[in-house]
């Protein structure tokens, strides 16, 4: 049993809806996206092209960060396979992010959303962010969401790295992961990659795919399949009558 | 130990300048671990100026334990004279290193934790391990020095630092040199870079701290012939990254980082403090040039964010924890020569 995704690049149409999801489950700080993207345009007009790639933490089985973690607080969990990260044994040393070759470790320099602990209103009548804060009861921020609280801390303490967990609090609930439901395209698949039988498995037997440098020899979770190609706008990613959902 | 020491001992410029650089660096210490964030980072760019210190530090520490040992194990009595003043500059570097590391971590209690939670896998703990030991064996060796036992551990506990310096210098190379996402980190050079400047700047250092005739000499000699090897490494370096065609490497090494060990080489024996000096900026340079180097092409999506490659100045807060731990060294070393030696310097 391992968890992977497969995001299919002909599907994929660069709304970031991705994006926002991840970060109104997981109460991301101001500046971190646990789910992000990387665009690459290339070519010579006319024959120009764009490419957007969908990335996350790629919860490597070969994972550098866990590897270089002095704490083992960046650890492998051996029944999901994913990458997961423990706060309070973290000591700050961003080892992680220096040793992850895909960017998606963010580091908590001071406490996240400290903007939601302030008293001055913008105008008079108005609540001020703390009272808005006191109002919804959330912690940290107003978005702050409770679920995420299961599994990682809703507001990840100053001094700890924090990254995507592939929304392990939905995953022991049996849901799939906010960014996979969130995508209008159903680019992302999301399911036990290490059995064959599993959809996501299926995707990559049929279309082939790959991870962001594979020849780093991480071995990513997140495979990507079918490049964008135009011509193949009609084409389905599975044959007739196979299911859509994860 | 020496108790005969008064208050006019500590009116002098040199503990001004030391009392200058704690408050400054130390205020500026404690900002950053418990008020706000003021070093220039990002997510892409974290181990800046105020990591340089501790390695900086750390390795010219092990290069002067480095050459202790050698001269307690070759028996050569220009080095073992001075085995206390040696221990005290080691101890005294090492923990102003570990100062400079506290602020980068955020607390000093993140410092004993990596010990209480090991991962065998990485270099970090390797690198924290091997220093920890390191400072005990330092210490029980300046202990047994003070109350005059000097015997049969003298060699085992010369052989054991020898071992545990040599090593820790060589993991701090592969801290950097098993990062296998970034190509000016990644390989076994590091590691060669981080072991011969730790003996080049710890000799340095006991030229420059240490103005004795043998002493000077004999580290002095050390320190020309690590240097002429240090230079040959960075020729090395320089001449491959010319020709590399590696992606995303964009080269820490420059012909011009040679000159300083080059006028050391020549010119040490005219003014040996002077270019014992320049030598350990020369060091300071190289270690600063391949830790930022290392970090400033964005890997992933972090080039969305920050730029394809960065730029980095060191500003003023993290210049500031450079004269911390420098203060923090320094102000160990005065203590330990006022305070642990029979011949007490005079005061400067």
């Amino acid at each position: 049993m391992g968890y992977g995704m497969v995001i299919d690049q002909q599907l994929c149409v660069g709304c970031a809806a991705c994006t926002i999801a991840c970060k109104i489950e997981n109460n991301t700080p101001v500046g971190f996206n646990w789910c992000d993207k990387i665009t690459r345009t290339s070519g010579k007009f006319p024959a120009v092209r764009y490419e957007y790639i969908s990335t996350m933490c790629n919860h490597c089985d070969n994972a550098p960060c866990v590897a270089a973690c002095p704490t083992q607080a960046m650890y492998k969990d051996r029944q999901t396979g994913l990458t997961l990260h423990d706060t309070n044994k973290c000591i700050g040393c961003k080892a992680c992010i220096v040793s992850c070759p895909y960017g998606v470790i963010s580091f908590n320099w001071e406490r996240p959303h400290q903007h939601w602990a302030q008293r001055d209103r913008l105008a008079e009548g108005c609540f001020s962010p703390r009272e808005m804060l006191e109002e919804s009861g959330g912690e940290g921020s107003p978005h702050g969401n409770p679920e995420r609280g299961t599994t990682y801390p809703v507001v990840r303490p100053a001094g700890s790295v924090e990254k995507c967990t592939f929304c392990d609090h939905r995953l022991v609930k049996g849901l799939a992961p906010a960014c996979v439901d969130a995508c209008p395209s159903g680019a992302r698949q999301f399911g036990d990659i290490d059995d064959p039988n599993s959809e996501v498995s299926k995707l990559v037997a049929r279309h082939g795919g790959k991870g962001l440098r594979e020849e780093l020899g991480t071995r990513p979770r997140v495979i990507y399949i079918r490049d964008y190609k135009p011509q193949r706008r009609f084409e389905p990613a599975r044959p007739a009558g196979e299911n859509q959902g994860a | 130990m020496n108790f005969n020491v008064s208050r006019k001992d500590f009116l002098t410029p040199t503990w001004f300048l030391i009392a200058a650089g704690l408050v400054a660096g130390g205020a500026m210490g404690l900002y950053e671990m418990f008020l706000g964030h003021v070093f220039a980072t990002n997510s892409a760019l974290v181990w800046t100026l105020p990591l340089v210190t501790y390695i900086f530090l750390a390795l010219m520490s092990t290069g002067v334990s480095l050459i202790l040992a050698y001269g307690l194990i070759m028996k050569d009595e220009a080095i073992t004279r001075h085995t206390r003043a040696l221990l005290i500059m080691a101890i005294g570097m090492l923990l102003g290193g570990f100062t400079a590391l506290a602020t980068e971590l955020g607390s000093l209690l993140n410092m004993v934790w990596i010990l209480l939670s090991p991962n065998p896998s990485s270099p970090i703990w390797w690198m924290g391990t091997l220093y920890s030991i390191e400072l005990v064996l330092l210490a029980v060796k300046l202990v047994l020095d003070l109350k005059g036992r000097h015997g049969v551990f003298d060699l085992p506990l010369a052989w054991g630092t020898l071992l545990i310096a040599a090593a820790a210098a060589i993991t701090i190379g592969a801290v950097f040199g098993t990062v296998i996402g970034r190509p000016d980190y990644q390989g076994a050079f590091l590691s060669v870079i981080t072991l011969v400047s730790a003996l080049v700047s710890g000799a340095a250092a006991i030229v420059l701290l240490r103005p004795q005739s043998t002493l000077t000499d004999t580290a002095g000699r050390i320190f020309r012939q690590t240097a002429l090897l240090f230079a040959g490494l960075l020729l090395v370096r320089v001449a491959y990254e010319a020709h590399s065609t590696v992606v995303g490497m964009l080269g820490w090494a420059s012909i011009w980082m040679l000159v300083p060990f080059i006028l050391a080489l020549v010119l040490l024996q005219y003014a040996p403090r002077i270019f014992a000096f320049i030598g350990i900026l020369g060091v300071l340079w190289v270690q600063y040039s391949f830790i930022i180097t290392g970090q400033l092409v964005s890997l992933g999506q972090t080039a969305h964010w920050y730029g394809a490659v960065q730029s980095y100045q060191p500003n003023i807060p993290e210049a500031l924890i450079l004269v911390l731990g420098i203060a923090v060294a320094a102000a160990l070393i005065k203590l330990g020569g006022q305070f642990l030696m029979d011949e007490r310097p005079p005061a400067t």
